[in-house]
């Protein structure tokens, strides 16, 4: 069915959209199809997609969550551009100011909070759905290269932690003071070049105001750059490796079977398709296969609405009840006992706890082993993890398949280790970072009247 | 006309979307709601009632209202405390209950509100609006409101109004006496008189057998040692205690029990934690730095003990604790026994002759003599020789005959 | 097409090669020196020598100066001066008072043992005259130069100064 002929004031022609909008409620595939390429916000959805790739239960739109955190943290923190001064001085001034006399001061900075710390746990969440399901392995489409989007994520998971570890600095309280003290007392451990690169990270040789303006630069400028920057082309990689991998696992089941599936004509939507080259064989088969595919428009973007403002409901009410904490204010002569990193870090503080290695008289720091290298080696494996995975194609996008057995069972290894060492960290260290056991009370801090 | 490919989604996600929406407006008016529910608001109203009852609409009208601040630039302190305690200039409400208690004004003339600010004096979270935070009853601060509510949970024996003191004596600390401070006042007149700068210096000078005590206030209260201390776990409780009978609190000190009552205790306590580093303009700062300024009297007999027969024990330091009264010389402290009759004291105390005694001292004096007072064995032999004529001065005083050295 | 192989193509290959290379080479130079800018060449920080009173300030056993992260330690007429600055990462230690004192011998010269090292951070412990017990710590806590003020006579630390644990400086 076409639209009303009292629309049309222009003659239709290839290639044209007669249309100056485009409608969310398509009648056909052609306008289904013109929904996406007349409208900028979704230029980069494919005009088609797998019902596999759809699946609640396969991504469990772990990467779609993500994107609404990033873009919930970005909007937030723009109101607090303006109210924050990156100043000793006033830095932990002006956070309580958000905190106690600015209208809806709290709750923007709780919301900006809240996203960043769920924003770990679902960028880590979507590290290991990708991990789990090979979902960095080429399937059957023509110059897949999906393992430099798993490179990519990799950069954008360690972005997501510095954007966290720059951020908990600003409001320069304790917290922030002895977090920025731990951490580029880490760099500062590497032998040689080690003093230098601390001497760069905090603007000299004592923590102070050139250190905070230097992670402030870093948190709203550099860092939130580079992940938009690498957003798009994570995002463009995935419309080039024709989409997920798990479209490419379905495909293969249409081309194992004997179903006879018709190769369906060329349309403009196929060039806006799948992989490179103007006709990949894979897609005309089966991504437009009426039977496997759906609609952009409206089922993918019904469905990423769905994420997006769930996420942000999630996140308002979760803002409204659990208030953003702000400790003493930053004070070089006094380490609060115990002095405990924010829980995504805990299991790197439990790290550098025990990996001072000595044999004899020679001493490796822990700080060195614990800090640097063993999270290096770990950052580094998982980087080249695409190119030592021997799996074959058909492990791509397959949750938990017989041939990747053994490698996602040492991934999921690692996985409970550093749950199991953040655990440790957040509730079985006390003062002086003694272990207790849950049952046994910590002895109490005091307090001063 | 080609038709749209049928799809299996809708029926599902679109009451799925629906709901996300619902959920998201009801979010939206949850955090506008909490916005709106701040209680000052409901303190605001009352008063705005409380001044139409008392003094008409007209003058009700013109109550401030929203988020008031008074900013003390100087001292960096923003104290949006008159958010809610809205009375504090307003003439006519001094018996009402808080807050919404005109503020008393004396001790305003002296410490005008935009000079000063609230928290100065009164202790509590200044940014704060809501009242838990404000009062300081939160995690992460530690100076809560020094109320009379908190003055009662530690039970003061005086005032129970005086842990406000603490902070008078921030700025105060040089003074001699501060009116109305009495308890910290009290504490100075025991400071003097107990004689602590025997062992601990304080503001520069004094004895070093005890830690200095100049900023103990600022020790950080997880580096008490609280293990022996039964009740409110805070530096001040183990401060009151510690006053109280010092070795049960830390074993092995060698600091006196000077029997000290509650009050006293618990006046010394707030002068501990009231000598905190300075970091308040000079201007605000009352009396000299450094010393406690003494009288012209006190200089005079202090100069005439030094030069008069006793002046060897004077220079020696002796007296900071013990009064050899029978040549003249007074302890400001008197924390030791009177050495006029040491020959015969020292032999009752501790079964062993002066010279015994002196050679290898027991207790206290072990400590003394080991550390701060460090006396050669001529030195001593001169410590012998003077103790027994000031012995012999003493019994001549006395009238009583010289030869009862021997008989003993 | 005038195109003859050799001369032509070399030429303008070569040209080609010359303008992206120097473009790339200078661009390179520059950001390189725009970001040269970050490495500090100053730094703020608080003199090395500190005067910290005069010694009669100074109580028999251990004051801790918050200030220079030190403890300062006096037996009758000497004193010596260990850093409070955890040699793992840089945490600032607390001392914990010993109950029973002991004295051992450490690089040839006597050492009353008061107190212990606590860090707060990761849980290193250290003994009091600074020697690594147990925790993270890779070395003992540095012992600082002490030594008296010509002018005024006041203690004076080196925190640049680090020496070895026979070091003390003995009051006249």
């Amino acid at each position: 069915m076409r639209l009303p002929t009292l629309l049309r004031t222009k003659p239709e022609a290839p290639g044209v959209h007669a249309e100056p909008f485009w409608s969310f409620r398509p009648q056909s595939d052609r306008e289904a199809g013109d929904a996406i390429v007349s409208n900028f916000a979704l230029h980069w959805f494919p005009a088609k997609i797998s019902k596999a790739s759809m699946a609640w239960n396969y991504s469990f739109w772990l990467g779609t969550i993500s994107a609404a955190l990033f873009f919930l943290t970005i909007l937030s923190g723009l109101p607090l551009l303006f109210l924050y001064v990156p100043s000793i001085e006033r830095a932990y001034q002006s956070v309580k100011d958000i905190e106690f006399v600015i209208t809806f001061g709290s709750w923007i900075r709780a919301v900006h909070r809240i996203s960043a710390h769920l924003m770990v746990i679902v960028v880590a969440l979507h590290l290991v759905r990708v991990f789990l399901t090979g979902a960095y392995k080429n399937g059957v489409g023509r110059g897949q290269q999906r393992e430099i989007n798993w490179v990519i994520g990799v950069v954008m998971f360690l972005a997501t932690l510095f954007l966290s570890f720059t951020g908990y600095l600003l409001p320069w309280d304790q917290l922030a003071f002895w977090a920025v003290t731990v951490g580029t007392n880490i760099a500062s451990s590497i032998p040689m070049i080690g003093p230098g690169v601390r001497e760069l990270l905090i603007g000299g040789r004592n923590i102070d105001q050139a250190t905070l303006i230097r992670f402030y630069v870093l948190h709203v400028v550099f860092l939130p750059g580079l992940l938009g920057v690498l957003f798009a082309y994570h995002m463009w990689r995935v419309r080039k490796d024709g989409g997920l991998a798990r479209a490419d696992a379905d495909a293969e089941s249409v081309l194992e079977s004997s179903r006879a599936t018709e190769v369906v004509p060329t349309k403009t939507y196929t060039l806006l398709g799948v992989a490179r080259g103007t006709a990949p064989t894979v897609t005309t088969r089966t991504l437009e296969a009426a039977n496997t595919t759906v609609n952009a428009v409206p089922d993918l973007t019904r469905r990423a609405l769905i994420a997006t403002l769930g996420t942000i409901a999630v996140v308002s009410i979760m803002s409204v009840f659990i208030a953003s904490p702000l400790e003493e204010p930053a004070n070089a002569l006094i380490t609060p006992n115990p002095a405990k990193a924010p829980w995504y870090f805990l299991w790197l503080q439990e790290i550098v706890t025990d990996t001072t290695i000595r044999i004899g008289s020679f001493t490796l720091n822990g700080a060195f082993v614990g800090g640097v290298i063993l999270p290096g080696l770990l950052v580094g494996l998982m980087t080249f993890w695409p190119w030592i995975d021997r799996s074959t194609h058909l492990a791509a996008g397959v949750w938990l398949p017989r041939d990747r057995r053994r490698q996602n069972l040492v991934f999921l290894l690692v996985v409970l280790f550093v749950l199991a060492l953040t655990y440790v960290g957040m509730e079985l260290r006390g003062p002086y970072w003694n272990f207790y056991w849950p049952w046994e009370p910590w002895p109490d801090i005091p307090g001063r009247i | 006309m080609e038709q749209r490919t049928s799809s299996p989604y809708p029926r599902v996600d679109r009451v799925v979307l629906a709901i996300v929406g619902v959920v998201l407006v009801i979010g939206t008016g949850l955090f506008m709601w909490s916005d709106r529910a701040h209680d000052w608001r409901y303190y605001q109203l009352q008063f705005k009632q409380m001044v139409a009852e008392k003094f008409g609409d007209d003058k009700a009208a013109v109550v401030p209202g929203g988020v008031q601040q008074v900013w003390a630039a100087d001292l960096s302190r923003a104290d949006r405390c008159i958010t809610c305690h809205q009375a504090v200039n307003y003439k006519g409400f001094e018996q009402a209950e808080h807050p919404y208690r005109t503020h008393p004004v004396e001790p305003l003339k002296q410490h005008p509100l935009e000079d000063y600010g609230c928290t100065t004096c009164h202790g509590g979270q200044g940014w704060a609006i809501d009242t838990a935070a404000a009062h300081g009853e939160v995690a992460h601060w530690e100076e809560p409101l020094l109320s009379r509510a908190l003055g009662e949970t530690y039970t003061l024996a005086g005032n129970k109004n005086a842990l406000m003191q603490m902070n008078c004596n921030t700025c105060h600390r040089y003074d001699r006496q501060t009116a109305g401070a009495g308890a910290i006042n009290l504490a100075k007149s025991l400071v003097n008189e107990k004689g602590c700068r025997a062992c601990h210096v304080i503001n520069g000078f004094g004895g070093t057998i005890g830690p200095d005590l100049t900023n103990v206030g600022e020790k950080p209260p997880e580096q008490y040692e609280l293990s022996r201390l039964s009740g409110q776990r805070t530096a001040f409780a183990w401060h009151v205690a510690h006053f109280k009978d010092p070795r049960a609190l830390s074993e092995g000190t060698v600091m006196p029990n000077f029997n000290l009552s509650t009050e006293q205790a618990q006046a010394l306590s707030m002068l501990m934690l009231s000598w905190r580093r300075n970091d308040v303009p000079a201007r605000y700062v009352a009396g000299a730095p450094r010393t406690d300024p003494r009288s012209a009297d006190e200089l005079k007999a202090e100069a005439a003990m030094k030069t008069g027969p006793g002046g060897w024990f004077v220079q020696t330091g002796c007296f900071v604790c013990h009064s050899i009264s029978a040549l003249g010389v007074k302890s400001p402290a008197q924390i030791g026994p009177d050495l006029s009759t040491a020959v015969e004291d020292v032999q009752s105390r501790f079964g062993m002759t002066l010279d015994a005694f002196l050679a290898n001292p027991t207790g206290t004096m072990s400590v003394v003599l080991s550390r701060q007072i460090i006396l050669t064995p001529e030195q001593k032999q001169v410590a012998i020789q003077k103790l027994r004529e000031a012995f012999a001065e003493y019994q001549r005083q006395r009238g009583t005959p010289v030869t009862s050295i021997s008989s003993k | 097409m005038s195109d003859k192989p050799g001369t032509g193509t070399d030429r303008r290959d070569f040209l080609l090669k010359l303008g992206t290379g120097a473009g790339i080479a200078a661009i390179t130079v520059q950001a390189g020196a725009s970001m040269r800018s970050l490495v500090p060449n100053v730094s703020y920080d608080s003199p090395t020598t500190v005067k910290l009173g005069p010694t009669s300030e100074f109580p028999e056993g251990l004051k801790f100066l918050p200030d220079e992260r030190l403890f300062v330690f006096r037996d009758g007429n000497t004193f010596h001066a260990v850093s409070a600055v955890c040699t793992h990462l840089g945490c600032t230690v607390h001392a914990e008072p010993l109950a029973n004192p002991q004295t051992v011998d450490d690089d040839g010269a006597a050492v009353k043992l008061t107190h212990r090292f606590l860090c707060p951070c990761h849980g290193s412990r250290y003994r009091g005259d600074g020697a690594n017990v147990s925790g993270p710590a890779p070395k003992p806590l540095a012992w600082f130069r002490l030594s008296l003020a010509p002018d005024d006579g006041q203690l004076v630390v080196d925190l640049a100064d680090a020496v070895e644990h026979d070091f003390r400086l003995t009051v006249g």
